[in-house]
């Protein structure tokens, strides 16, 4: 098969004629991909990238969320200008998650203390009712774009298309460059790595802080899409949504964060459309996670890479 | 000139103490080599020179300044390089890219100038991928530079450890057991290629090493460590004789 790198430039604009073909609750499941496809982008970078086992990926999409959410709601502020913000805050949450890594703490500890700053997020976001709406949660806005108000989900879907395509491509800037080769020599021999002459430190806090930026924006834009914000949306099961797209896609590919969300959020609507298979998406969800693991160890990325090696991005291992 | 004064250098475990007291120097265009048996202090002295462990005491100076409380990364950056024991390539990385990894502190490419891919990014990237394939093509294996480093062979993987240490023209190479694993052709190809460093680009090389007859071939002089503490210092030949070292290492 010949084919080119302005293939990534084609299937988006591909993309851009959705709305023509689908329904509005279509276009809301594509849209809620647009939003994991940035959960999924940030998370690979901690844990395909930088190699932690960290989860603190779901405290990041909570803070994103209620952040934009606080400032709509509290603040009045128009859901555009609150999407930097978002970020920001869940930047800021990413510097906090980097401390214990910072002190050395690794593998289970450091997925079990990541674990538990997300939980304990969940726990602020219901004991801080003033703010967040406590456990009846909160309401946002019409998401507000320059006096323009996004009414429908077409309107969402262009959005938070352009967002996705700004966030995907600068990542895959920061990927081919020396800030992603020092990512990857920390995640393979972190002394090696700093016998380089990278400050492995910096670039635990960078890559964690950069997972919080990205997974924050992806929050502000899951407050747009669903409109109502609560503590439950943020659990443990996200946890394991999260990691499930990454191994899916492909750790530590772009191609792959984007194929996991794809493929994850797409496949329980797929199999609600089927009569006969109602009832059993558990299973099915289930056992396609097994057999894309089993068979597919480096994931989806994989298997593209395998059909073409233009689609084997230069951050994508094999 | 002095590259490398270390002085009444002590590494202490809790109560085990791994370097006793140990004083030494390296300089410019000479091999020296620690040998010792097991447990003798050799990668210890060598970790904290490259600041990975610290001193209970003493103090190391590079080029006249004490470097015994800089991270690891500064002393690369002030131009120590070592190469490990195991491991110390980036499997997941290609040769390449372990060599760019080399060269990490020479690319000044910043956050803004890559997010906006920039023409000076794209310079300062595509000037690092060229000094780097020319570094392979020197060592003779520029034909590996795509590949994984976890698939290369033993020989070529020492090789790319060597030229991503070298990638900087660091003043001072450490090299941790360079010889181990490699068939005795990729030896003397290593033996040949240390001599060349030091006798033509005047770096210091200091190395630990068990194969004694590498050992005495390559180094100028030879350190001699057990228990922690230096018990003979001299040229190769001297060694050989020593009475103390053949009891405790060389044997007899």
């Amino acid at each position: 098969m010949k084919l080119n790198r302005s293939i990534f430039w084609i299937l988006p604009l591909l993309v851009l004629a959705l709305p023509l073909v689908l329904n509005q609750y279509l276009q809301y499941v594509v849209n809620l991909i647009l939003v994991y496809i940035l959960v999924a982008v940030g998370f690979n970078l901690v844990v395909g990238n930088l190699g932690q086992l960290a989860f603190s990926n779901v405290a990041f999409f909570g803070i994103g969320a209620y952040a934009s959410g606080i400032l709509t709601t509290q603040l009045g502020m128009p859901w555009w200008l609150t999407v930097i913000p978002a970020g920001l805050c869940g930047a800021l949450a990413g510097c906090a998650a980097s401390i214990p890594a910072l002190r050395g703490v690794r593998l289970f500890y450091l997925a079990i203390m990541t674990l538990a700053f997300g939980e304990l997020m969940r726990w602020s976001y219901i004991r801080t009712p003033d703010l967040t709406g406590g456990s009846m949660g909160l309401t946002v806005p019409e998401p507000e774009v320059f006096g323009w108000m996004l009414t429908t989900e077409y309107h969402k879907f262009y959005v938070f298309l352009f967002i996705v395509v700004v966030v995907v491509i600068a990542t895959s800037r920061l990927l081919e460059s020396r800030i992603g080769r020092a990512f990857l020599a920390i995640k393979n021999d972190e002394n090696a790595a700093a016998a380089m002459g990278i400050p492995t430190g910096q670039y635990f806090v960078l890559a964690f802080a950069l997972s919080g930026f990205i997974v924050g924006i992806g929050g502000s834009m899951y407050a747009a899409l669903v409109g109502h914000l609560s503590p439950e949306d943020f659990d443990l099961i996200q946890v394991i949504l999260h990691f499930a797209i990454i191994m899916v896609g492909g750790l530590g590919s772009l191609i792959g964060s984007v194929l996991g969300s794809i493929l994850i959020t797409a496949t329980p609507e797929v199999i609600r459309h089927f009569e006969w298979l109602v009832g059993s998406e558990e299973w099915i969800f289930g056992g396609a996670i097994i057999v894309v693991i089993l068979f597919l160890p480096r994931g989806l990325s994989s298997l593209l890479a395998k059909v073409n090696p233009i689609f084997k991005d230069r951050y994508y291992r094999d | 000139m002095t590259l490398l004064t270390v002085t009444n250098a002590t590494v202490q475990f809790g109560g085990l103490i791994a370097v006793n007291q140990v004083s030494f120097g390296a300089e410019p265009g000479k091999v020296r080599a620690l040998i010792g048996p097991n447990g003798a202090g050799k990668t210890t002295l060598f970790k904290a020179i490259a600041g990975e462990e610290q001193l209970a005491s003493g103090t190391i100076h590079f080029q006249g300044q004490a470097i015994h409380t800089l991270t690891p990364h500064e002393i690369s950056a002030r131009g120590i390089r070592r190469t490990f024991q195991t491991g110390g390539l980036f499997g997941e990385l290609t040769a390449l890219e372990n060599v760019l990894t080399g060269l990490h502190t020479q690319i000044p490419s910043s956050l803004g100038g890559l997010l906006a891919n920039t023409k000076t990014a794209k310079a300062v990237e595509k000037a690092a991928t060229k000094k780097a394939l020319n570094l392979l093509d020197m060592m003779g294996i520029a034909h590996v530079a795509e590949q994984w480093a976890r698939d290369l062979s033993g020989g070529q993987k020492r090789m790319v450890e060597i030229v991503r240490a070298l990638a900087t023209d660091p003043p001072l190479l450490l090299l941790d057991e360079p010889a181990v694993g490699l068939a005795p052709p990729a030896r003397l190809e290593l033996m040949k290629i240390i001599r060349r460093l030091v006798e033509e680009e005047n770096i210091g090389v200091i190395l630990i090493e068990h194969a004694i007859e590498f050992v005495m071939t390559v180094s100028d002089t030879i350190i001699v460590l057990n228990n922690g503490e230096v018990i003979a210092e001299g040229a190769p030949e001297e060694i050989r004789q020593n009475k103390d070292v053949l009891e405790a290492y060389l044997g007899r």
